[in-house]
């Protein structure tokens, strides 16, 4: 480790009802891989906003290569030397990857753009680096993992003296993984400064040499990696709040009838030969990785993407699911990841959104009967909990937990027996969590049954009775949750075919 | 501002509503004055009030029509075209063939929903984009009309002549010479049937939800594509009903033309509080947007200039409207 | 070819069909399909004034193609450019008819007066962030009513080809001794290759494709998109005052409320071509191929015995091919 290139003193940073980063700090060495830590929301990500000029901070002072700067746009970031992997991809899915690479700074020759210079610079630097990818491919036929690869050799390529890698590893393989690890200890040696955002403590333990780690908006403290053992980093990541105890065993009749089966499910590259059962009052969790193609099984199943081969029994019963229609008429209910754009129509009121699966029993003739549809908003307001001045309440002003309740309360005013939740605390603040989580387990108490697909370990373990793993669209692995571990789950989703 | 917008009368009829009603009336004594300054003309007439009304009938109905459409995050240019697609072929049938004025009113209407059908299930069940098709069935109507008419215009008969009682949905002029308007009743009526549909209905609720996001609605499981193929067959059967609006008021349609009136409906509905991204409509709002939209082309012609002024007027309108429009929606998300 | 497909087979391999793209041969195959069926059809057809008369539809058409072509690839469009067009063809000429301006400064003057345009478009589009359709065809409509009004309603001859100031003509048709010779042919094959060359081997063209692709990576990539997003506009802009010369030259005279239409078979042409509705991908050369189909059918047509307003029709129709051809082309990738 050299001597230091990069601080950040005291940044605060506000959103309207937010404070996304109060009074952090962090510190960056030259030839140091420093991890960032901390929870969903803790504001690893607005940090690293805020120091590649995305976002303006309210106060505090960040110093790099020993002057106080402030860096207006990722583009004046860049040309110092700071350069951000994101995590969510970049890319100009019809240029090349050699375009790509060099974009907003083509070679040139003359007035003109000198392609063929760039192809052969960013070969070599793909040697340099060990990445098998050809510059002249487009961008778009690559698949995820490649395209994060063409993101890092982006950066490297900029001459950069401080990376950010923000998850990296999140849609890579475990030989991508190692590639990757490569490359980094390889930038190690030549002095540069890197910030490595994850989640997975045995990389942390792998790469970095110091952790420094926020918690909700807050800085906690830095510590050397070596000196620390895991618990002491999680430790400092939930504090107080005591780290939720994974489930020992199912709470599932062994004798409990299977509601859905799904045989040999096909659907293009991310949903190859997938099969499962989901018991009734079970909560069946989904693991995997990004990308492992558990959102796009779950989107088949409820009619959402269109289905190559494969058979779907509710009940017993051999079900033909051609769109989200026919999933209702089923009993299936679909809880998008993404609750802004698949969830909730966010211009309209609870009330409308609460009934917008099940209209048709709410009618007085031609007419919408408002009067019956407040009064069933409003008993499932009461009965989720949600905090809403009211049914009449744009949704858009909720928070994201009690949006969750709305999309919930949805599928419960449609009488549907089967929930497929995706991602159900993902982007919900630690308190609604906790009430989310209670009311999966009221539902499965009712004879509701659940799929759950979560990327957060944790929540698999404490959620699930079974636990079925994907990994680039295949089944990988299926296990009793008194059978489960993190080791072993993270193996199965690593397993390629 | 704060205390305007929060008052409970504002607030039942909106902000924007009775700023509308206030432009309405500063555009009247504007107009009232420019004319006399310029033509020495006084504008203050029930003629020209009724010649502002003749030109509101049609318009209200395109307008309309094409707010549903927008509602649902679309757009429509053919529906000028359809109107004169409808009045030619229906005309054409009343006066060269000979069919009953009836059958041919109804002729008028059901190609207005044709139209409506074919826009609604490409862009619905084929997922075009909506402005380029309708831009498509623009020159199918125009070219449709001229086909069928054997590029011949054609003259409705008048009031007095056989077969001229359609024209009693527009004005009857009673034996002591009083003029009673009766289109504006009809608009009225379509007008409040058409917030009927949109506020109190099924299709009302998803056409307004599958504007504000139509991939949550169907993932509702709702069948979206018969919703917004509705809201474009619902425009279609309007501009159908339009030509007949527009026959009584102004006898002769000529192929060929009409895509002048598609600019101004689709302003009267923006400038009522329609938004261009969907999700919000308000049929009142449109009501009062087409009652400018009248009002500034009667203004124009009164003033003695050329009706090329309103195609500026209004494209200029237009901008403005739906530059107020995107920055108020910016500002609510 | 199939999303599958990486290395392509050995037809997609082949140097020749990679240089010229799979859609383009396709396209080509059309264009002789459709040469083929109209000289077997009709024997008026084949005949080398027809020629002349498929390359004088050819340059206005592929001009406003060319231009058309940027906003498309940004994944916007601009209808303004048939009415534009038009409009600046008016102006110049009326210029030289009334003012005496010489001819060469007219010109000029035309296409300034599409440079304009482009830039009320680019400034509504990329800086006050509007969506483009109905930003453009605000402009249409204004293009119309201003070009109208600038030379008092009065339709509009330029200089014919045998009086002095006539020159102008013979940039696109040269009369030698009776026969006429398609120069403008060349003129745009060279126009066509400049502006490959500006897209896909220049910065502003790697960006204005960049802005397509994805606003949002080029934005943090570091450029500065609402520049190079408004300078789609203005070529577009600038190209149609080009094809204001190039409709000057071909026609006797030039008549106000005319164009509207126009702009739709420049856009049917350039999605034949291959350049996508969703922005991202476009090519110019295939644009030049698009416009040749539309103009062998427009052409040709009246030959088989469908006349004018058939033209309406078929440019309607080839429209929703073309778009459902973009759209599900992309749905499979």
């Amino acid at each position: 480790m050299g001597e230091v290139i990069l601080t950040m003193e005291g940044i605060d940073k506000s959103f309207p009802g937010v404070r996304a980063l109060d009074q952090v700090s962090l510190e960056v060495r030259k030839g140091e891989v420093h991890a960032l830590m901390g929870e969903n929301g803790a504001g690893k990500s607005t940090l690293m906003k805020v120091l590649t000029g995305i976002y303006t901070k309210d106060a505090g002072k960040i110093t790099y290569e020993n002057k106080e700067v402030v860096f207006a746009s990722p583009k004046a970031a860049q040309e110092a030397g700071v350069m951000i992997v994101h995590q969510e991809l970049n890319m100009l899915n019809h240029l090349t990857v050699a375009q790509n690479i060099y974009i907003g700074r083509e070679k040139m020759s003359g007035k003109l753009i000198h392609d063929k210079a760039m192809n052969k610079a960013a070969a070599a630097l793909f040697q340099r680096l060990n990445i098998e990818i050809d510059p002249t491919e487009t961008m778009g036929n690559l698949t995820v993992g490649k395209q994060q690869m063409c993101e890092i050799a982006k950066a490297i390529s900029h001459d950069s003296k401080v990376i950010v890698f923000d998850e990296p590893t999140a849609a890579l393989t475990e030989s991508e993984i190692k590639e990757l690890f490569k490359i980094i200890r390889d930038l190690r040696a030549k002095d540069i400064g890197i910030v490595y955002i994850s989640h997975r403590m045995d990389e942390i333990k792998e790469i970095t040499d110091r952790v420094t780690v926020l918690r909700d908006g807050a800085y906690v403290g830095t510590i050397d990696t070596e000196e620390a053992t895991k618990e002491d980093i999680i430790q400092m990541m939930v504090g107080r709040v005591i780290y939720e105890e994974p489930k020992s065993k199912s709470n599932v009749a062994k004798d409990a009838p299977v509601v859905l089966e799904v045989k040999n499910l096909n659907a293009g590259r991310m949903v190859q030969n997938v099969s499962f059962r989901l018991h009734k009052g079970e909560i069946l969790g989904f693991s995997g990785l990004m990308g492992a193609g558990r959102t796009e099984t779950a989107r088949v199943i409820f009619g959402a993407d269109k289905m190559d081969s494969g058979e779907v029994f509710v009940n017993g019963q051999k079900v033909v699911i051609r769109s989200p229609q026919d999933a209702v008429r089923n009993g299936i209910g679909y809880l998008s990841e993404d609750r802004k754009r698949y969830g909730i129509v966010v211009a309209k009121t609870v009330a409308e959104n609460t009934t917008m699966a099940s209209l048709e029993n709410f009618m007085a003739g031609l007419f919408i009967n408002k009067k019956k549809e407040a009064q069933v908003a409003e008993e499932y307001v009461e009965k989720l909990k949600t905090k809403t001045p009211g049914v009449e309440q744009f949704v858009v002003n909720l928070s994201g937990g009690n949006q969750q309740k709305v999309v919930v309360a949805k599928w419960l005013v449609r009488n549907c027996d089967i929930l497929i939740f995706d991602e159900p605390t993902r982007g919900i603040d630690v308190g609604a969590k906790s009430e989310i989580y209670h009311l999966m387990n009221e539902l499965v108490k009712q004879g509701k049954s659940i799929i759950m697909i979560s990327s957060e370990m944790s929540e698999v373990l404490r959620m699930s009775d079974r636990i079925v793993i994907m990994c680039e669209g295949r089944k990988t692995g299926e296990m009793d949750i008194s059978e489960a571990t993190q080791e072993n789950i993270m193996h199965a989703a690593t397993r390629r075919e | 501002m704060k205390k305007i917008s929060n008052n409970r009368f504002v607030k039942a009829v909106g902000f924007n509503r009775i700023l509308l009603c206030f432009v309405l009336i500063l555009l009247y004594f504007l107009f009232t004055i420019l004319v006399h300054v310029i033509q020495g003309q006084n504008f203050i007439s029930l003629n020209r009030i009724f010649s502002a009304l003749n030109y509101a009938y049609f318009m209200g109905l395109l307008s309309l029509g094409v707010t549903f459409v927008i509602a649902t995050g679309g757009i429509d240019f053919s529906i000028g075209p359809v109107m004169y697609c409808a009045a030619l072929i229906s005309g054409y049938l009343l006066t060269a063939n000979g069919w009953p004025l009836l059958l041919c009113l109804l002729v008028s209407i059901l190609v207005g929903s044709l139209f409506g059908m074919l826009n609604g299930y490409l862009v619905a069940y084929w997922n075009l984009p909506s402005f380029i098709t309708s831009m498509a069935s623009m020159m199918l109507a125009r070219g449709v009309g001229s086909v069928f008419t054997r590029t011949q215009s054609v003259s409705w008969p008048q009031a007095a002549a056989e077969n001229g009682q359609y024209r009693m949905l527009v004005r009857i002029v009673t034996e002591s010479g009083t003029t009673i308007p009766t289109g504006l009743f009809v608009l009225i009526l379509i007008s409040i049937i058409c917030a009927i549909i949109l506020n109190k209905t099924k299709a009302g609720r998803y056409i307004l939800c599958i504007g504000s996001n139509k991939e949550a609605v169907r993932l509702s499981g709702v069948n979206v594509k018969r919703w917004e193929m509705l809201a474009y067959i619902i425009c279609g059967t309007l501009a159908g009903m339009a030509a007949i609006l527009f026959v009584g008021a102004y006898t002769t349609v000529q192929p060929g033309l009409g895509d002048t009136f598609n600019n101004e409906a689709i302003a009267g509905s923006v400038m009522g509080g329609t938004a261009m991204s969907g999700g919000v409509a308000s049929i009142g709002g449109t009501f009062l947007g087409v009652m400018i939209i009248a009002l500034l082309q009667e203004g124009i012609l009164a003033m003695g200039f050329q009706r090329d002024y309103q195609f500026v007027i209004t494209g200029i309108i237009v901008l403005v409207a739906v530059y107020v429009n995107v920055r108020s929606q910016k500002r609510k998300n | 070819m199939g999303a599958g497909v990486k290395k392509g087979n050995a037809f997609t391999n082949n140097p020749i069909v990679k240089t010229v793209g799979t859609q383009k041969i396709v396209v080509i195959g059309v264009i002789i399909f459709l040469a083929i069926f109209f000289s077997w059809m009709s024997p008026a057809f084949r005949q080398y004034s027809t020629v002349v008369s498929i390359f004088d539809f050819s340059y206005y058409v592929s001009l406003m193609a060319i231009g058309v072509t940027f906003p498309l690839i940004t994944g916007g469009v601009d209808l303004s450019i048939g009415t534009g067009m038009v409009a600046a063809g008016l102006f110049a000429g009326n210029l030289v008819n009334q003012q005496n301006l010489p001819v060469g400064l007219a010109l000029l003057v035309c296409i300034l007066f599409g440079v304009a345009l482009g830039c009320l478009n680019a400034f509504s589009v990329a800086k006050l962030n509007l969506p483009p359709f109905i930003a453009t065809l605000s402009s249409m409509m204004i293009a119309r009513g201003l070009g109208s009004i600038l030379v008092g309603g009065m339709s509009v001859t330029w200089p014919a080809g045998a009086t002095e100031q006539g020159w102008f003509r013979s940039i696109f048709r040269l009369d030698a001794n009776g026969t006429l010779i398609p120069v403008g042919f060349i003129l745009i094959l060279a126009l066509v290759i400049v502006m490959s060359v500006f897209l896909n081997h220049s910065r502003p063209g790697r960006y204005i494709i960049s802005v397509g692709s994805n606003k949002e990576a080029a934005r943090l990539s570091g450029i500065h998109v609402a520049k190079w997003h408004a300078l789609a506009y203005i070529i577009s802009g600038f190209f149609t005052g080009l094809a204001g010369v190039a409709y000057a030259a071909t026609f006797q005279g030039i008549v106000p409320g005319t164009g509207a239409g126009l702009e739709l078979d420049a856009i049917a042409g350039v999605i034949i071509g291959g350049t996508s509705m969703k922005g991202g991908y476009g090519t110019i050369g295939g644009t030049l191929l698009g416009v040749f189909v539309m103009s062998l059918l427009k052409t040709g047509l009246p030959f088989i015995g469908l006349q004018a307003n058939w033209q309406q029709i078929i440019t309607g129709i080839v429209l929703i091919i073309a778009v459902f051809i973009d759209v599900t082309r992309n749905a499979k990738k």
